[in-house]
């Protein structure tokens, strides 16, 4: 469907090229997860390329100013806000109703437990697609996945991670609840689609920086035992900047003829853990860290798992070699199928992205 | 083999599923969630024969010798209800029913069924809490407790738990007749229960939202608790629910005729309280250096503990599971009286009791009041 997109020049980083989209722009969408970091953004980028109809999924807690704010945006759209559980059938009825497209940013977050998790990521993702078949009016599910179900155990150190890279098959040895729920919410969604047949699309983000998420990623470090251990060294660091990630995830809505592919969501020049390190406490705060060399960081992992295994779990598996691979082992990255397939470019480019991810850290803004 | 099956799939069965994993000569022979999906994650990462979306499937097909349930208390009757009519011996979670009198119900039914049942209340299962019981069995306090504290706080904010109670408004923990009372305080009643005779004793409570919660917007949930019992033998017992004061304790304090006890679950310490005082400044001295003896008893004691291999979280959980299994194999008593179970029901009904009535008062204040202005207005 050919939708020409010719919004004022004034707006910042709003489209004024014409695009091919499969959508129009009165369609309805609906986008869950709609008030959290990435959410915001990605309402807006979608209010700036022209859609007019849009539906934010909220949970009851979620604080919905920033959605609030963006009801003033130029031009006649229409925000509807609505609250709800995606755990409760109603509320997905309620929410799928006339949907033609939905980004699926909802997600189980921080939980450590991997029930909690789960329900949170799998059976409310089951309970949205379910919702949507029975409304038979949805053509593509956009959902938001993650670089953390993959596994490069199999591959050599320096090795690089992209869409080709094998899903890990054994997540219940991981570790990590949000792992763990991450690859079945990857599967129910490849399930669901099939039974429905639901076009679907998947985006994986790295490690998402901006205003709004101060947390240094695990994967430069942890400041678990006291003192930071940097644990990253020269590795690149698979990271994207939130108005990026959020162009990525909107294009993977909106382009035609991907359906069924998954995009990893990387920017371009990226840092390594020692890069990141200095220049974050350079920018936001000084403080003690060691560096800790990867054979040291593998060979603690590796101890720990096997002193959780002997001792039936009198220290949880928290740290593994599964872990170590994902998190800590050199690995490069790639964005080349997100730039040739969806069109996309980082609309922010890295250094100006760090710059304004570190401010917003120094500031306490978030 | 004792044959075991999990009826309910959520966080609290992750604990259950590697205790009896830990625990010889048994077998997870099925587990059953109305949610399906929750059943085939647990059934995913544990050791277990089979998975079920409906719980007479599990007693038809796994046909299991015990079966824990850990589902929301508002289901814990019916199904336990329905176990036992199967012929299996239960292990309900905290709190054991929604009311005394289903307790009681249970209990009468188990007991014409030759069978037996238990509530989830492990923490007085931990390393520390048996020797504290060790200790009072063995005359320590030098007469029956004169008087109890109970402290079972909670962070509320520093949980994912209370993040999704306090999100939505159709949570089932709402929806219980002491809401988040309801599902908490189990633990901290059932340690007084423990130590009080006679099956009726006197309750007064006092509940309020705190301020924290109230800038949250929220009303319903009392989340602030204080009460005080007293039984037929005048012991008496102090319990403290605070989601606000810091540090967020969880102790229990036995004091005796002659000597006391002072029991952190979180530190997994148990000091003993001398009754009778030095003279003089040695008061000021002595003491303080018996004190710290005794916290490097415990340090030495915890790390022996987990050198041995023998200090997981859930210790107190695997030891009451252990208790259970070996009380229906053997047929020795239950590590948890129904005498203690139903106190503690009583208890909680009577603090619940007690919240509504208070409840009810400020509403006929609160109306009294407006009725008041109105009257001036018109006046």
């Amino acid at each position: 469907m050919q939708n020409t997109n010719t919004i004022d020049s004034s707006g910042n980083g709003r489209y004024s090229q014409a695009e091919s989209w499969l959508f129009d722009s009165e369609e309805p969408i609906l986008i869950t997860g709609a008030s959290g970091f990435i959410g915001t953004r990605l309402v807006k980028n979608l209010l700036d390329k022209g859609f007019r109809n849009l539906r934010c999924l909220t949970r009851f807690s979620s604080k919905a100013s920033k959605l609030e704010a963006l009801r003033d945006h130029p031009g006649d759209s229409r925000i509807q806000l609505i609250t709800g559980n995606l755990l409760s059938r109603e509320d997905c009825a309620a929410a799928t109703g006339n949907v033609r497209l939905i980004f699926h940013l909802a997600a189980g977050r921080g939980e450590k437990s991997v029930p909690d998790a789960y329900m949170n990521s799998v059976v409310a993702t089951r309970n949205l697609l379910e919702a949507s078949a029975e409304h038979r009016c949805l053509r593509r599910f956009v959902n938001v996945s993650s670089f953390a179900v993959y596994s490069n155990r199999q591959k050599p150190e320096g090795s690089l991670l992209d869409e080709s890279c094998s899903i890990e098959s054994q997540p219940e040895l991981c570790g990590d609840a949000y792992s763990f729920a991450k690859i079945k919410q990857d599967e129910i969604v490849a399930d669901c689609c099939s039974r429905f047949s639901i076009p679907y699309v998947i985006v994986r983000p790295g490690y998402v920086i901006g205003p709004g998420n101060p947390a240094i990623t695990g994967r430069v470090g942890i400041g678990t035992f006291g003192i930071f251990m940097h644990l990253g060294g020269f590795n690149q660091l698979p990271i994207t900047y939130v108005d990026n990630c959020a162009e990525a995830i909107a294009l993977a809505g909106l382009k035609t003829g991907i359906e069924g592919q998954a995009f990893n969501i990387v920017d371009d020049d990226l840092p390594s853990s020692w890069q990141f390190l200095r220049s974050y406490k350079r920018s936001v705060r000084s403080f003690k860290s060691i560096y800790v060399p990867h054979w040291l960081s593998y060979t603690g992992c590796y101890l720990w798992e096997r002193y959780s295994t002997w001792s039936e779990g009198q220290l949880e598996p928290v740290f593994n070699r599964r872990l170590w691979h994902r998190y800590w082992k050199r690995t490069r990255y790639s964005n080349r199928k997100l730039k040739t397939e969806l069109g996309w470019a980082p609309k922010i480019g890295m250094a100006e992205g760090l710059k304004r991810y570190f401010e917003s850290c120094g500031a306490g803004r978030v | 083999m004792l044959k075991i099956g999990i009826v309910g799939c959520g966080k609290i069965a992750d604990s259950h599923a590697a205790q009896i994993g830990r625990i010889p000569d048994c077998e997870i022979v099925g587990v059953c969630d109305r949610e399906p999906l929750m059943a085939r994650q647990l059934y995913e990462r544990f050791p277990i024969r089979q998975h079920f979306g409906d719980l007479s499937e599990l007693l038809e097909k796994s046909r299991p010798d015990v079966i824990h349930i850990t589902t929301p208390p508002q289901s814990h009757f019916e199904i336990a209800r329905l176990c036992l009519e199967s012929g299996c011996h239960v292990y309900v979670e905290k709190p054991f029913t929604l009311c005394e009198d289903d307790a009681r119900r249970l209990i009468d039914l188990a007991n014409e069924k030759g069978l037996k049942l238990t509530a989830g209340h492990d923490h007085q299962f931990s390393h520390a809490a048996r020797r504290m019981r060790a200790l009072a069995e063995s005359g320590f306090l030098g007469g029956a407790p004169v008087h109890m504290e109970s402290y079972y706080c909670y962070e509320m904010g520093a949980s994912d738990y209370a993040g999704a109670l306090l999100g939505d408004k159709k949570h089932w923990v709402r929806r219980l007749p002491g809401k988040l009372l309801h599902n908490i305080i189990s633990h901290g009643i059932a340690r007084i229960a423990e130590f009080l005779s006679g099956a009726a004793p006197q309750v007064i409570a006092h509940g309020f939202t705190s301020p924290f919660l109230k800038n949250l917007g929220e009303n319903e949930i009392i989340d602030e608790l204080r009460v005080i019992v007293c039984d037929e033998e005048y012991r008496t017992a102090y319990f403290t629910f605070s989601s606000q004061m810091r540090p967020a304790l969880h102790q229990f304090r036995l004091y005796g005729p002659k000597n006391g006890l002072m029991l952190d679950l979180h530190q997994e310490t148990l000091i003993k309280l001398r009754g009778v005082r030095y003279k003089s400044y040695v008061e000021k001295f002595v003491p303080p250096v018996t004190m710290a003896a005794q916290y490097c008893g415990n340090l030495k004691t915890n790390l022996g503990s987990f050198l041995a291999n023998d200090f997981h979280m859930k210790s107190g959980m695997k030891y009451l599971i252990e208790s259970f299994y070996r009380s229906i194999r053997e047929d020795t008593p239950l590590p948890i009286s129904y005498r203690e179970i139903l106190l503690t029901a009583r208890i909680m009904d009577d603090i619940f009791a007690h919240l509504d009535s208070q409840a009810t008062q400020i509403r006929h204040q609160g109306e009294r009041s407006i009725q008041a202005a109105v009257s001036v207005v018109e006046a």
